[in-house]
């Protein structure tokens, strides 16, 4: 039964060509947004960017004082005179961007929105050129459908699409938070150099076992990850997360489980969460949590 | 063995017409383990009643009498589902309700 289930993950539950189509009509419906996403996002990350003026070039931005007078004596055959703006040698942040794959989201109609901030978020951070990306599916499983070595393009976006069916039957986020923080790992020690790493969850919020989940957050905290978390809400219905409550029972001073019924939220194990109702809030969410996270970085 | 911690999103609702027995139609994330007893100490909490009231839980126009999750393995649902429980005034003599 486990080899069945595990070649059961070997095989993405959707086709290419279907893949294809979804891909493309998320790019038709966040066009607009990657362009404002890719102006916030270049205004906070860009500092973290050490670009170089770096010679020596046929053409560039600026000449190269020390290579004029060798190109006169040489009779302007040593034309290497430029220096260029050079991309950092080193990726300087890797992104993750994680996706609920259960069938709640399925239930809950979360899919489009799904696929859509998916493809905002990737496309975005693929045009501005200097980090790794990685996807991720998780639902009762855990499975990174495009890894961070490899370029990101279209056709990867379509060929990552292809692993969501949203059918999981368990959304395992402590697995999930766990998985990632392995990934990471592996990442850093490929890569090597100083950087920070972070990974967007995309999903309805629902999960359980918040205090186990939190431990977990914390451990990625302190490996430098961090985790931002994006609810999808409200598409179903006039139901709201935000209304949820979540009932616990906990020892009473005499070691009698007590009801306790608080709001879900009070509890979530995400410190860093919005909510989302409409894809067009996610660049100005996205860029409002990850400011808030730099400053209090910055303040630390 | 580690317990199951495993967790449902369910919504009450009733047909009750006396309004002191309604609750809000928010949505309530409960563990798949409850069966009758736990819920009606829910809606009870929720009513803020001081004195209890025992209620029998319908799903579907089911009487519920095995724990949710025992109701999820028998209609072939995963916690992933979120369910309708309607619940009303129990009806059944107390010494049958405290069997399950
Ligand atoms: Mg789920």
């Amino acid at each position: 039964r486990e080899t069945q289930m595990e070649s059961k993950l070997e095989t993405a539950p959707r086709s290419l060509e279907e893949s294809r189509q979804l891909w493309h009509s998320s790019e038709i419906a966040t066009a607009d947004l990657v362009s404002r996403l890719g102006e916030q996002l270049r205004l906070i990350l860009e500092p973290t960017l050490a670009t170089k003026l770096k010679g020596d070039y046929k053409t560039g931005k600026r000449l190269n004082m020390k290579r004029i007078i060798p190109y006169i004596a040489s009779q302007f055959r040593k034309d290497k005179i430029w220096l260029r703006r050079t991309k950092p040698s080193k990726r300087q942040y890797q992104i993750m961007i994680a996706i609920d794959d259960s069938k709640s989201m399925s239930e809950s109609k979360c899919v489009k929105l799904a696929f859509d901030s998916l493809c905002l978020v990737s496309k975005t951070l693929t045009q501005l050129e200097s980090g790794g990306l990685s996807i991720v599916r998780f639902g009762e499983h855990t499975k990174e459908v495009h890894p961070f070595e490899q370029q990101f393009s279209n056709d990867s976006g379509a060929k990552a699409f292809q692993w969501f069916s949203f059918q999981d039957t368990k959304t395992d986020v402590k697995r999930l938070v766990a998985e990632s923080i392995k990934i990471f790992e592996r990442a850093r020690s490929f890569n090597n150099s100083d950087q920070w790493q972070l990974e967007i969850i995309i999903s309805d919020g629902i999960c359980e076992d918040h205090e186990t989940i939190q431990r977990l957050v914390r451990r990625a905290r302190e490996n430098k990850i961090m985790l931002v978390f994006v609810v999808i809400d409200g598409i179903n219905s006039s139901e709201s997360i935000m209304d949820m409550s979540q009932v616990t029972y906990v020892p009473d001073s005499f070691g009698n489980m007590k009801l306790q019924i608080n709001k879900y939220l009070d509890s979530f194990p995400f410190e860093f969460y919005v909510v989302l109702h409409d894809i067009s809030e996610l660049p100005e969410m996205l860029s409002l949590i990850l400011r808030q996270y730099f400053s209090d970085l910055a303040s630390a | 063995m580690s317990e199951d911690k495993s967790q449902l999103k369910i919504r009450f609702f009733t047909r009750e017409k006396d309004e002191s027995l309604q609750v809000e139609d928010n949505p309530m994330y409960v563990p798949i383990t409850l069966k009758r007893y736990g819920l009606s100490e829910i809606v009870n909490h929720l009513l803020e009643n001081s004195t209890p009231t025992p209620f029998d839980f319908l799903i579907d126009g089911e009487l519920l009498r095995t724990s949710l999750q025992e109701y999820l393995v028998k209609k072939g649902l995963s916690s992933e589902t979120s369910l309708n429980v309607e619940y009303t005034r129990a009806i059944l003599p107390p010494s049958f309700l405290s069997s399950f």
